[in-house]
């Protein structure tokens, strides 16, 4: 009986964290999002850390609840470029996220990275 | 330089008529239209043929030399004058006279609408009163300027708005230089024939040789559009115009006429969805509209003004955005031309009157548009 309060309580948390995160994410803008994302790669590019200008993921390569699940826990290895991302203002990363979250696979307007 | 006298020439052709018919049946004959003209007013006692007017028009004028339109300025002035003309009707001589130049001994030809017309020979006389001592009046007026091979009409910007808001099938053709003048800013809907290359890209014009065409250029101090028109008649066309005043004037206007300033939209760096519409379709001169998808987005359709920079080239070419307007980047969903607005904002901070439409628009091939508030 513990084990199934405690199991309900923990889910319940996580899920009522990436809601918050989620809803905290979205006051990010999601237009200059897309200019400070593609400006980290093109960065990154310059200085020889990626193979290429073009973001490695687009937003429609994961769902929202992914991108939330990503931001929540401001793991971004999957992104590359750590010493780019690392230099990112939290205003920065909340708009990526913005910008990531509007045109989730999954959203009404799914985007590739264009 | 030739000076001839029309009226004693149709009068004495009004004798002639008389002597040879009226006097033959004994009643007398109608007048010609001319010596009916002249027996309404005086004419000027210093008259000038279309070479003499040709021979004093250069651009810019020169400044003891002015020509002057003695008609009413809507609509006679407005849909043709000689070119480099100033329009002074003759009902607003004492209101306008100071428009005149200072030079009381600076050389002024009056026209207006033809032998018939006395506007220009009253103009002339006031003139005089006024102290000027080089006056002249081009009797033939309008229609005898027109009648010379080789003359055309300067049109002026009420009227060319006009025709354009009409589609009345009117082809304007700017003879600036394209990249550095009408890549900036042209009239809507301008074929761009730089007066340099006309030759080699003369072949754009329609293949009618009656179609109307107008060209224009900087403004009065400007022959490019002049040197074009020309060319043109050369080649064979037959209805050419110049808009001598030009692009400035267009400029000016088109402002003026769109009255209210730019309203900008809720969400940063965006313009109002509705004033933007109001603008592109009544005064678009007044924004330098960037269409920042790929070139062959563009060229499935666009808005008529908009000039094309894709989005990843704007880095490079945002030395080409000019500071005299608003620019606004547009794409189809507002994702290109917000990335663009920001990419301004990184880089070039101190670019204050920049905007992007934040909203969804679908082009048609024809220029035309519809445009929808985000859904996103």
């Amino acid at each position: 009986m513990f084990r199934k309060t405690m199991t309900t309580a923990i889910t319940l948390l996580l899920v009522l964290t990436f809601v918050g995160i989620g809803a905290a994410m979205e006051e990010g803008n999601k237009r200059k999002g897309k200019y400070t994302y593609r400006k980290v790669y093109k960065s990154c590019f310059d200085q020889g850390g990626c193979a290429s200008e073009t973001p490695p993921l687009g937003p429609n390569a994961k769902t929202q609840a992914e991108w939330e699940k990503i931001f929540g826990a401001r793991d971004f290895a999957a992104f590359g470029c750590s010493q780019e991302w690392a230099q990112l203002s939290d205003e920065d990363v909340k708009d990526i996220f913005a910008y990531l979250h509007a045109h989730a696979s999954d959203s009404p307007t799914p985007l590739s990275c264009k | 330089m030739s000076h001839r006298n029309p009226f004693a020439l149709a009068l004495l052709l009004a004798l002639a008529a008389a002597v040879a018919f009226g006097c033959a049946t004994g009643t007398p004959p109608p007048a010609p239209a001319a010596a009916q003209a002249e027996a309404a007013f005086e004419p000027f006692h210093s008259l000038v043929d279309a070479a003499f007017v040709k021979q004093h028009i250069q651009m810019p004028m020169a400044e003891d030399v002015m020509i002057i339109d003695s008609r009413p300025r809507r609509p006679k002035y407005e849909e043709g004058h000689i070119p480099m003309a100033v329009s002074l009707p003759d009902s607003q001589f004492a209101k306008l006279a100071g428009q005149l130049p200072a030079n009381k001994d600076a050389l002024l030809v009056f026209y207006c609408g033809g032998l018939a017309c006395p506007l220009s020979h009253k103009s002339a006389r006031k003139a005089e009163a006024l102290g000027y001592t080089n006056v002249k009046v081009f009797a033939e007026g309008m229609p005898g300027w027109l009648k010379v091979k080789g003359n055309y009409a300067s049109v002026s910007v009420e009227w060319l708005q006009k025709q354009l808001q009409a589609d009345t099938g009117l082809v304007v053709v700017d003879s600036r230089p394209r990249r550095t003048q009408y890549d900036k800013g042209h009239i809507p809907g301008a074929l761009s024939i730089p007066d340099s290359e006309f030759a080699q890209l003369a072949s754009a014009l329609p293949a009618d040789k009656a179609a109307a065409l107008v060209f224009y250029c900087g403004g009065l101090k400007c022959p490019l559009s002049h040197k074009s028109a020309e060319k043109a008649m050369a080649l064979g066309y037959t209805n050419v115009m110049v808009f001598a005043d030009g692009y400035p004037a267009w400029t000016a206007h088109t402002q003026e006429a769109a009255g209210a300033p730019m309203k900008a939209g809720k969400a940063e760096g965006t313009i109002d969805t509705d004033n933007f519409v109001q603008m592109v379709t009544e005064a678009p001169e007044r924004l330098y509209l960037v269409d920042v998808r790929d070139s062959e987005e563009f060229a499935r359709g666009s808005f008529k003004s908009a000039v094309n920079i894709p989005v990843e080239q704007l880095e490079a070419k945002m030395g080409s955005l000019p500071q005299d307007r608003p620019v606004v980047f547009v794409c189809n969903t507002g994702a290109r031309s917000g990335e663009s607005f920001y990419m301004v904002q990184d880089l070039k901070p101190g670019m204050k009157n920049v905007y992007y439409l934040d909203a969804e628009v679908t082009y048609r091939k024809d220029g035309t548009f519809e445009i929808k508030k985000p859904t996103s």
